[in-house]
């Protein structure tokens, strides 16, 4: 074995160039292959922990317009969710409704004596902690909760990055200050961190008694249960119409009178999507590798084609054909691995550089290279070189021991 | 009888469009520690019996014993280890591999018997020793003269004792000074170690410092240089 590795170091010294421009189109393939990975990995990465994370099993229904007509309304009228479609529709698909929660947005502005931003509220029930995944973000005081609703407490909770606006003086809490929204005070109960969401939340029965229209709810927030696969989630979407359909009088079957988005179904759809990402991501690094390939078995056919007459003095000095397919095939998979590895090495670093940079924005969530990834990598590749060598070598077998009788 | 080489009737026939008959009912034999040398005109199927005793090429019929085993019809990785073990090549060219230096050259028989690395490198060196290359033992051949490559080519030749050295031309590059050098090894090997040597050769000079001439012609031994020994003669030279 030893041996054998002298063997193949001494005939790559032996046409360093040729060896080093042959085997940068192998680093390159795996260079692209490994970052390409590493990409689709931290997207996929990202996706899982921002989408995913979230409560993905529900739907969030608006009321819109008509488009048919249908029990005696014509098309174009206007539907309004309210209280009723709040009660209705866990009663009324049981199977797979946990609950409905709604939320109204309002206001224009939050201020203070000395500060102001411009930033509408949203009226929520306490489950929206959960829903919004700011039920562990909480940095001081607590979010809204029953109490708060029942008895349409004018409090507030805010963002850490407006708390710092609206509250500037260094080391001051904003729990327990009062703030100035559409002409009322509210009092801060809780400060929240998150990197995706800054909004305003207060009670919804609060919300409700300061909006213009009480009866609009605007949103439906549809909690789902025992939803596993996208035929489920389609049902639990048309259960949910059904109801509606039937409360505000219009045609199941119409497209525009009520919107409802299905994050369940969006989400299943979106991890398809990912899938197809990774088996594209692959296909396409693997056809950037095979160029590198090709390039190394031509070589190979190159130097076989060279070292007819050395193959040939090899054979007549007691050479047996499995020796010299064995070399040649060893030489085509040590090419194709040293550079195979320089290119993952390559990868990884620009890798970790990406995720240097991208890191502090957010964009990818951890775009780096797995062990697994490696090992598949290097299965890969000594595949490759072994397909790369094998034409080459069956090449070589062909050369005849008389070949060393012949002059060069 | 302890003959090395029997060759009996053994005819070859290259095949094409006109099938061409090189060698016709081939008989000769060598005894064990002649130095004996083949001589013949361009065409006359010199090369061809050269492949067949060297078990590079195969023969359509007759019979061909090389150290009392019959060569006939031998899978390639046979072939390839009879030439390893009982025959030791020395070639017109020189043949070694230029990335190789003295003993890596030398000792690459012995890497195809397997034989470790350490060990091997150490034979090699005595080899060269022998040929007085011990101070050329790590250069590349590209950096010695015709001379010293045929020495390590002969040491390569050597060094797994084989029963038989073929030699191709042995000094058809090399010039008249160091042709007689190496006719010289050829004879001390003959002499001092009982070497069995058949030379291949076109050169009257040198086939007159063998002890016995074979000439073919026309693909068949010339009447006059008898194919196998007169017992006498190898008598009275022993």
């Amino acid at each position: 074995m030893i041996d054998l590795i002298r063997e193949i170091m001494q005939t790559l010294r032996n046409n360093k160039l040729r060896t080093i421009l042959t085997g940068v189109a192998v680093s390159w393939g795996v260079f692209m292959l490994i970052t390409l990975l590493a990409l689709a990995k931290g997207i996929t990465d990202d996706f899982e922990q921002d989408v995913m994370g979230k409560n993905m099993t529900r739907l969030r229904v608006f009321g819109g317009r008509t488009s048919v007509p249908w029990e005696g309304n014509r098309e174009g009228r206007r539907i309004r969710l309210d209280e009723k479609d709040l009660h209705t529709v866990p009663s009324g698909a049981k199977e797979y409704v946990e609950d409905v929660t709604t939320n109204i947005w309002g206001g224009s502005s939050v201020s203070t004596k000395d500060a102001k931003v411009n930033l509408s509220y949203s009226g929520v029930y306490p489950s929206a902690a959960k829903e919004q995944q700011i039920d562990d973000k909480m940095t001081e005081g607590r979010f809204l909760n029953q109490p708060d609703l029942d008895e349409c407490r004018k409090v507030v909770v805010i963002s850490d990055y407006y708390a710092g606006q609206l509250f500037p003086a260094e080391g001051e809490s904003a729990v327990g200050k009062t703030v100035i929204i559409n002409g009322l005070a509210f009092k801060v109960v809780g400060v929240y961190k998150s990197r995706w969401n800054r909004d305003v939340y207060i009670p919804f029965t609060t919300a409700r008694l300061m909006a213009s229209d009480r009866k609009d709810l605007g949103e439906l927030s549809v909690n789902l249960k025992n939803v596993m696969n996208q035929e489920d989630g389609e049902e639990a979407e048309k259960q949910v119409k059904n109801i509606l359909a039937k409360n505000h009088g219009f045609s199941p079957d119409d497209e525009s009178a009520v919107w409802i988005s299905n994050y369940f179904t969006n989400a299943l759809q979106a991890q398809q999507g990912l899938g197809i990402l990774d088996v594209s991501v692959w296909v396409l690094g693997i056809l950037t590798l095979l160029t590198g390939i090709v390039g190394i078995s031509n070589i190979m056919f190159v130097s076989v084609k060279e070292r007819t007459h050395e193959i040939g003095i090899r054979r007549a000095i007691g050479a047996k054909p499995r020796k010299i397919l064995i070399q040649i095939l060893a030489e085509a998979v040590s090419i194709t691995l040293i550079f195979g590895y320089i290119g993952i090495v390559m990868g990884t670093a620009v890798t970790q550089l990406i995720d240097h940079i991208f890191n502090e924005s957010g964009m990818l969530g951890n775009p780096t290279v797995s062990l697994t990834i490696a090992f598949e990598v290097t299965v890969v590749l000594v595949l490759a070189g072994a397909l790369a060598g094998l034409f080459p070598a069956l090449k070589a077998l062909k050369v005849k021991p008389v070949e060393a009788l012949r002059d060069e | 009888m302890n003959e090395i080489i029997r060759l009996r009737d053994v005819n070859k026939t290259y095949d094409g469009a006109v099938p061409l008959h090189v060698l016709r009912g081939i008989d000769m034999s060598v005894e064990k520690g002649e130095l004996v040398s083949i001589m013949g005109a361009s065409g006359s199927g010199k090369s061809t019996l050269l492949n067949i005793l060297g078990i590079l090429d195969n023969y359509d019929s007759g019979e061909y014993f090389l150290d009392g085993t019959l060569i006939k019809n031998l899978s390639e990785n046979k072939a390839a280890e009879y030439r390893n073990k009982l025959i030791g090549f020395v070639f017109q060219s020189f043949n070694l591999i230029n990335y190789k230096n003295a003993v890596e050259n030398v000792a690459l028989p012995l890497f195809y018997q397997g034989i470790s690395r350490k060990k091997r490198n150490a034979l090699a060196m005595e080899q060269l020793e022998r040929m007085g290359l011990a101070d050329r033992a790590h250069h590349l051949p590209g950096e010695l003269s015709g001379g010293q490559k045929q020495r390590v080519a002969i040491a390569r030749a050597m060094i797994t004792d084989p029963a038989l050295i073929l030699a191709d031309e042995p000094t058809g590059a090399l010039d008249s000074q160091t042709s007689k050098d190496v006719m010289k090894i050829f004879r001390q090997l003959n002499e001092e170690e009982g070497k069995t040597i058949v030379i291949v050769t076109h050169d009257p000079g040198v086939a007159a410092q063998t002890n016995r001439l074979i000439r073919i012609s026309d693909g068949v031994i010339a009447p006059d240089s008898p194919g196998t020994p007169e017992i006498p003669q190898l008598v009275i030279s022993q």
